[in-house]
């Protein structure tokens, strides 16, 4: 029998074999590092250094403004050279501290201390947490101390572990589960004692056996920790796909997955999580893959947060010979972000850069044609929303409709839809702007 | 410092091999088999027939764009597709500007008129069809190849003859090009497997088709009837290749069950009842026409929407199942009771006409009365075919007409001929006590425009005035000499030899229960 899975999704190619194959080896920057203050969704965090400070590895440099928001701590030993606007991946500016990186990551005193799991309370876990930084590393952002702390913690009944890593090329969770299994397990554990009724689930998606094999070897020693294969399919790792999957609950736009009992974490926060509570480590660094058609040497590397995109591409090889760059993607193909230019920082929620060939980018802008109402974008959409009667209310600006009657606000921009469709017609993004146009009508 | 700019722009940044142009070349592969067996059957003809209705729909398509300074439109292969089915569904005996002149029509006024490909609210091909069948229904009804029996085999089903249902399986029976039922299953099932089309449409389209048959077809379910009806007359081309069209079906699932189910029914309502050449044709773009409406009514629920218990399982039993049931019963309701009022209006009409009729065959007749003995004798005859040598010929009635002082003035006689070019042709026949003719009317009559039609006109129906004789003989060569030969219409020897022969057994019917 095949492995569980939700109605819909595609089937891009992996292209996963040409990274995961590589060893990950800790990279080591020699330039600026740059730390957006807002590398969450929330408020931006307030800077606690200014111009001159020096500052050690692992030392808090921003704190969380707020409750929805997150503390920033420095990942390298150095002088803050500026408080600056910068780019970032969209190719908006954001405020941002800059540090001379001197380049000996000495760490903070107190980095590194080990604490037994088990002698920590809650209290102590979500405070480490929320020391640490931490904010959802799939990509979401979500400050993970507010994930954590929901009204009810007994209502949580499902802490779903999320190693699907449904996108292409991207191989980073994959590899941490094979290093790292421990830690996510004991981050697992940590929150079975924030919600006592829940069970631990990891879910990945089958096309990593090994990932699989390493994380069943750890669970099978623990009670109420299951590792739960998935059939690979994009977007099995979005959040909505992978609750339905696991739980058969289904949630709506607006609702938050505690409402219906579960808490989803990538795998690299829970790491994290585990680092941070356990090791005294905030969140410094991250497995990061470096891939694509146009890179010369793709890999997984452990990369230190703020580091630049420009030296993470030099360290894996650069642009393969005889090709020519088109696109550089922060995150993978099916929802990344097409970055501007390479000086931008790797962020705590980027998992991934993209660098696409020429020809792979001329491959896939093909020649737009009519709709013929096929109806392939209604099939594959995840969610069972009818892409072609959104994009036609949307066309004609009738957003009620678009609203009330094809809940086209649910739409999780995976772009599943758009890429299915043979017409080439730029669904998503059409979605993305009528999603924001409704969004601000609201707020007035 | 990289100053390097990328290209930018909205994820996602991969796309599917697929291409409009990709799924309309699906289409022409899946539709392969019936053109090969169709080349195959029928030759070089239906091979220019197909060429020239494809180049009739590229070029139409190319020159409105042309002139209408639009991008150029024709590589998305959209033409080719409608091209081809058109010439599919033509029978392989049609002049060559049928295909051009279908192709066109379908091209220019369903497709490009409406704004173009995804535009049109009906399916071009089968507009072009239609619009053929109805101007040219001589043409578009002639399946006669090679001096075999032009009958197809529904229509020689319903003239009572019993059919080979492997024949029309194979398409070895008179169809049109694209009949061979088993070409057109392995396309569709290669379009199926494809991904190109969906099983809601074909699926609920036959089902529904097959059980309407069967409960309203006359036979019950009767296995050797429905498989004719299924593999006879274009259902499965309508199935897997037109009702299935993209632009003009329903986007979703539960749309495409529904309008696949209106089309099952309407195409068996309309074989069952109607009296078109054709059912499917016309059922599936009435079914185009409901297409917006469905589409209304067939928006599903996204997940978490479904009436899911928040902690559990689905449950409510799904309104989309409840919309197609609603949706096919009153749309068989409607159709039926449409049927049903129109035909008292149609039997009254005809009444009027024979009343008419009558009078001018045996214009002394102040009234006209049944005689019992005389009807008895034609319901003795049963219906059945009155006698094998004037081919397919009934006895309808005979009445007798009353003179105003009370004597017989006449005798009129109707009798059909099922052996018409186009079907059936009624004659009533006015004969006189002594047993001459007094003349012939027809109320029946859709032979072919300006050559079997002409049959009612003086000049051929005059012939039979006057004459006193026990059958009358057709005379081929337009030259006759005595009273009872009667010079045929030029170029409708069948009309006119199914004319006799009606008359002969009027004549005869006469003789024996008369005279």
């Amino acid at each position: 029998m095949s492995n569980k899975t939700f109605r819909g999704g595609v089937h891009p190619e992996g292209h996963k074999e040409i990274s995961k194959t590589q060893p990950v080896e800790v990279f080591l920057p020699k330039g600026d590092m740059v730390y957006p203050l807002n590398q969450h969704i929330g408020k931006p965090a307030k800077p606690v250094v200014k111009k001159g400070d020096k500052v050690l590895a692992g030392q808090l440099i921003a704190e969380a403004d707020g409750f929805v928001s997150a503390n920033i701590v420095s990942s390298c030993s150095g002088t803050v050279k500026a408080i600056e606007e910068r780019y970032v991946a969209s190719g908006a500016k954001a405020m941002s501290i800059v540090i001379d990186n001197d380049g000996e990551f000495t760490l903070a005193p107190g980095i590194g201390e080990e604490r037994d799991p088990e002698g920590l309370s809650n209290e102590e876990i979500l405070d480490a947490i929320q020391m640490a930084g931490i904010v959802g590393m799939g990509g979401a952002g979500f400050p993970a101390r507010v994930k954590l702390a929901p009204k009810d913690p007994d209502s949580i009944e499902y802490i779903i572990a999320n190693g699907s890593e449904c996108e292409p090329y991207i191989t980073c969770d994959d590899q941490l589960m094979q290093k790292e299994a421990h830690a996510i397990v004991g981050a697992i554990k940590l929150l079975m004692q924030l919600f006592p009724n829940a069970v631990g689930v990891v879910a990945i998606e089958d096309n990593k056996p090994d990932a699989i094999a390493t994380m069943q070897g750890v669970c099978n020693n623990e009670k109420g920790i299951s590792v739960l294969p998935v059939k690979a399919k994009y977007p099995e790792g979005g959040e909505r796909s992978l609750i339905g999957v696991v739980t058969g609950r289904q949630l709506r736009f607006g609702q938050l997955p505690a409402e219906l009992g579960c808490v989803v974490c990538n795998v690299s926060t829970l790491n994290a999580i585990y680092r941070a509570a356990c090791k005294n480590e905030p969140l410094m660094e991250r497995l990061f893959t470096v891939s694509g058609d146009a890179v010369a040497n793709p890999r997984t590397m452990s990369v230190k947060i703020g580091t630049s995109c420009a030296e993470l591409l030099e360290a894996a090889g650069g642009i393969k010979a005889g090709c020519e760059a088109a696109k550089v993607l922060s995150g993978g193909p099916m929802m990344g972000i097409a970055m501007p230019s390479l000086d931008v920082p790797v962020c705590k929620n980027n998992n991934a850069m993209t660098v696409m060939s020429k020809d792979e980018v001329e491959l896939a802008e093909k020649k737009m044609t009519a709709c013929i109402r096929c109806g392939r974008c209604g099939h594959v959409c995840p969610l069972g929303l009818v892409p072609q009667m959104m994009a036609e209310a949307a066309e004609r600006g009738d957003y009620e409709r678009y609203e009330k009657k094809l809940y086209g606000l649910d739409c999780i921009a995976c772009g599943t839809c758009t890429y299915i469709c043979p017409a080439k017609r730029p669904l998503m993004q059409l979605f993305k702007q009528t999603k924001a146009a409704i969004m601000a009508a609201k707020r007035r | 410092m990289n100053t390097k700019l990328f290209n930018v722009s909205s994820s996602p940044h991969i796309r599917n091999k697929l291409t409009t142009g990709s799924v309309m070349f699906d289409v022409v592969l899946a539709l392969l088999p019936a053109t090969v067996f169709g080349v195959y059957r029928y030759g070089l003809r239906a091979l220019l027939i197909i060429v020239t209705s494809i180049l009739s729909a590229v070029v139409t398509e190319f020159i409105f764009d042309l002139i209408a300074k639009k991008k150029n439109t024709v590589a998305d292969g959209s033409a080719v597709v409608t091209g081809l089915l058109l010439a599919l569904s033509l029978p392989p005996t049609v002049p060559l500007f049928i295909p051009y002149l279908g192709s066109f029509f379908a091209i220019l006024f369903v497709k490009c008129c409406f704004g173009g490909l995804g535009k049109n609210f009906m399916n071009p091909a089968l507009a072009g069809r239609c619009f053929l069948l109805i101007s040219f229904g001589g043409i578009m009804t002639d399946f006669a190849v090679d001096g075999m029996s032009g009958a197809t085999p529904l229509a020689a089903m319903k003239a009572g003859e019993v059919i080979n249902v492997a024949d029309t399986y194979l398409g070895f029976a008179p169809s049109v090009i694209g009949g061979s039922a088993l070409a057109l299953i392995i396309g569709g099932l290669f379009l199926w497997l494809s991904g190109g089309i969906t099983f809601e449409i074909p699926a609920a389209c036959i089902v529904a088709f097959t059980a309407f048959m069967a409960l309203f077809g006359g036979q019950g379910f009767d296995v050797p009837f429905l498989l004719a009806h299924l593999c006879g007359g274009g259902i499965l081309m309508g199935a897997f290749f037109m009702a299935t069209d993209p632009v003009t079906s329903p986007v979703t699932s539960s749309g495409q069950l529904m309008f696949g189910a209106v089309v099952g029914i309407l195409a068996a309502l309309f074989r069952t009842n109607g009296t078109a050449a054709d059912s499917v044709s016309y059922a599936i773009i009435l079914g185009n026409l409901l297409v917006p409406f469905i589409d209304k009514i067939s928006v599903p629920k996204p997940t978490g929407y479904r009436g899911e218990d928040p902690k559990g399982k689905k449950t409510g039993f799904p309104k989309a199942a409840l919309n197609l049931c609603i949706i096919t019963l009153v749309a068989g309701l409607a159709l039926s009771s449409v049927f049903m009022l129109t035909k008292d209006a149609i039997e009254e009409q005809q009444m009027a006409a024979n009343a008419a009729s009558y009078q001018e065959v045996c214009p002394d007749a102040e009234s006209f009365s049944y005689d019992d003995t005389l009807t008895a004798a034609v319901e003795a005859l049963g219906g059945e075919v009155y006698g094998e040598q004037y081919g397919r010929t009934y006895i309808n009635e005979i009445v007798v007409g009353n003179a105003a002082d009370g004597s017989v003035a006449g005798y009129v006689i109707s009798a059909t001929s099922s052996d018409g070019f186009e079907g059936n042709i009624t004659v009533s026949v006015g004969i006189s006590p002594d047993g001459t003719v007094n003349g012939i009317s027809f109320t029946e009559l859709n032979e072919t425009a300006g050559m079997g039609m002409l049959c009612g006109e003086d000049a051929f129906k005059g012939q039979f005035s006057g004459v006193n004789t026990d059958a009358f003989i057709l005379n081929k060569s337009g030259s006759s000499t005595a009273d009872n030969e009667i010079d045929t219409v030029s170029g409708a020897s069948t009309s006119s030899g199914a004319v006799v022969n009606a008359v002969n057994t009027a004549l005869d019917f006469f003789a024996a229960n008369v005279k």
